[in-house]
């Protein structure tokens, strides 16, 4: 398989003005994330907000550059890229965003919001791109009539289908969605998912699939990598981290997620606490004040980043959990 | 007799001959029970319990057969009355705590607002009895949150300040308008528990809505589903969500990826929830229903508290043949 994404200690941090005399704090929002993606798969991104999933997919699609750390795109490294070369990265990276209300123009038609990939990255003519356009929209379940529409004619699960349409016109090789499905009703929610299944296998594009939600993520990803407050906590195929979490972070979210079919046997884990102020972490592992197994080693040392077993975790104490 | 009793309630927006937004709907909620109402949007849950607390201003107009709460019509009351049922007996805790909060006041005069108007508690009482709130939603330093505004507040956070308001008039029934909706997975776990123990503790009615039959599961013990303005099954909830009847039930189980783990595509309801245009004739879901006989294109079926199954549907799913 080919490797079409592949990030290295992936770092982006922000300064955050405290004040007219005070210095700059540092906010690490993302912290040394390392994973590859090959094509035609699927790595989900999960965690609570503010763990820097979000950082995560602007680095991946060039809107903001990393602070350190090298990121590879069909083989081509994004740092100290050309301007012609940038151009061609921004193609094969496309990204679907979350709300598909904000992520449309309101005042452009569909057909022309589909077609301005094309009319800036190729040579195509005006009938050939209508052309696609056309074709892209029958794909994801659009009418031809619809070409003349604008967004606010749509329903939310319409909207995500054009959004996704967009990005899909010039058939990246990688597809950032950015919690695709958090604003759509649950049975909208299913019908968006399975065009995501479908298109991926039609166009073999690896995604980067970021969620909260756990149920959602089981069932589109290959891979699985759980955040926390920037850092990675725990990846791995998504078998193995579904049928046995090893970080206590990951044991947490699974457990502290809804099911429809409760399983009254299971014992609860209930974390305290919320997500420290991330201009201010905890020293040591940034986990350890919520978790229940932390101990004096957790507060001082910061757990690597470790191979165990088929995945990375990021806890001292993982293998206990096997 | 029950808490809460509704019979008919049907709510518009315009004249008399519009589309109702909440239409025939009937509903009991016993003390101290928990009551989930789930659909999807749109479907008027939360306009139902906007009608019972007198929300709904002009063009909006509600008739019922039957608006009873601990005895009294709410329909009668005037505003004046109203505002002391309200508030007192009757509280809500809404979907985003940032927004429900002022931002102009602290979090201790907000409470104690509540405990002025209601309980005519004033100065140094008022300020304990908010602070025992505070400790009473697990508000760690209560102490000092007392003279904190919102924006200081993290999302979880304010949702607890938002609780301990809606709990400080001791009232009879919460109704909680998907109050984890905009929370993370761990806190969300955390806000439910604190609602249950609350109502257990209190023995207060909760009515839940939401959208997220997972949550339901849970927590309610009695669910109803809610498809388009009307009430198409009520139900106990282990059997609800194992045997439902209404053909939508169905649906919008199956389309959770819950059920669908190992399956490459969801199972999905085609189309979308019909408009204030396009409602069509019969049953509203049989442009939908996979089940779909002549009969329901022509006829709506009624929701019959005496027929054998609570859902609204002629051809019910799941019946043991008599």
């Amino acid at each position: 398989m080919t490797v079409v994404l592949s990030a290295r200690e992936l770092t982006r941090h922000y300064e955050v003005s405290r004040g007219l005399f005070k210095g700059h704090a540092l906010v690490r929002a993302l912290n040394g994330v390392t994973f590859e993606l090959e094509a035609g798969k699927t790595l989900a991104v999960v965690g609570e907000s503010g763990c820097g999933k979000s950082t995560l997919a602007r680095a991946l699609t060039l809107i903001e550059e990393p602070t350190s750390g090298s990121l590879q795109i069909a083989g081509l490294e994004v740092n100290g890229a050309g301007k012609q070369q940038r151009k061609q990265l921004r193609r094969d990276v496309q990204m679907v965003f979350q709300s598909p209300y904000a992520s449309l123009n309101p005042r452009q038609k569909i057909g022309d919001q589909l077609a301005e990939p094309l009319l800036i990255n190729t040579s195509l003519s005006k009938a050939e791109r209508r052309e696609k356009v056309q074709k892209m929209m029958e794909q994801v379940g659009l009418r031809p009539e619809h070409y003349q529409r604008y967004p606010h004619m749509f329903s939310g699960g319409q909207r995500q289908r054009i959004a996704l349409a967009r990005a899909m016109m010039l058939q990246p090789k990688v597809l950032v969605a950015d919690e695709p499905t958090s604003a759509l009703d649950v049975s909208i929610q299913a019908q968006v998912l399975n065009l995501f299944m479908d298109l991926q296998k039609e166009f073999n594009t690896a995604y980067v699939f970021i969620s909260h939600n756990l149920a959602v993520v089981r069932h589109v990803a290959d891979q699985v990598l759980v955040m926390y407050l920037g850092r990675p906590a725990e990846m791995g195929p998504k078998e193995d981290i579904y049928a046995k979490p090893l970080h206590p972070y990951t044991q947490a979210l699974l457990s502290a997620t809804p099911a429809v079919h409760p399983d009254p046997l299971k014992p609860k884990i209930r974390i305290v606490g919320e997500l420290p102020n991330p201009l201010n972490p905890p020293e040591g592992c940034a986990f350890h004040k919520r978790c229940p197994y932390a101990t004096e080693r957790c507060g001082k040392e910061v757990p690597a980043f470790r191979q165990v077993g088929t995945r990375q975790v990021a806890c001292h104490y993982a293998e206990q959990f096997l | 007799m029950s808490l809460l009793q509704i019979d008919n309630l049907n709510v518009r927006f315009g004249d008399a001959n519009a589309v109702p937004v909440v239409d025939g709907l009937d509903l009991a909620v016993d003390a101290g029970e928990i009551l989930a109402i789930v659909g999807e949007s749109g479907s008027g849950k939360s306009v139902t319990m906007m009608a019972l607390m007198g929300l709904i201003d002009a063009p909006g107009r509600i008739t019922a057969d039957t608006l009873r709460f601990a005895g009294t019509d709410m329909l009668k009351l005037s505003a004046r009355q109203r505002r002391k049922v309200v508030g007192k007996d009757i509280a809500m805790v809404f979907q985003d705590p940032m927004t429900a909060l002022n931002p102009s006041f602290t979090v201790g005069y907000q409470i104690e607002e509540v405990l002025r108007q209601h309980l005519g508690l004033k100065g140094k009482a008022a300020r304990q009895r908010a602070l025992e709130l505070l400790q009473k939603v697990e508000i760690p330093a209560a102490e000092s949150r007392l003279d904190a505004y919102p924006h200081q507040l993290s999302g979880g956070m304010s949702q607890r300040v938002a609780i301990a308001m809606a709990i400080a008039g001791e009232p009879k029934l919460l109704i909680a308008d998907e109050p984890t909706t905009a929370l993370d997975v761990t806190i969300q776990a955390q806000i439910m528990e604190l609602l249950v123990n609350l109502q257990k503790e209190r023995n207060m009615a909760l009515i839940l809505i939401t959208h997220d039959l997972a949550v339901v599961a849970e927590t309610a013990r009695r669910v109803c589903v809610m498809y388009a303005g009307q009430a198409v099954e009520v139900g106990q909830v282990p059997e609800l969500f194992e045997v439902p009847a209404h053909p939508y039930s169905e649906a919008l189980l199956a389309a959770i990826p819950e059920h669908s783990i190992g399956a490459e595509r969801l199972a999905t309801l085609p189309g979308i929830v019909p408009g204030r245009y396009d409602r069509p004739q019969g049953c509203l879901l049989s442009p939908r229903c996979p089940y779909v006989q002549e009969h329901c294109r022509r006829q709506r079926p009624a929701l019959d508290p005496k027929a054998h199954s609570l859902a609204r549907c002629f051809y019910p799913l799941n019946q043991e043949v008599a």
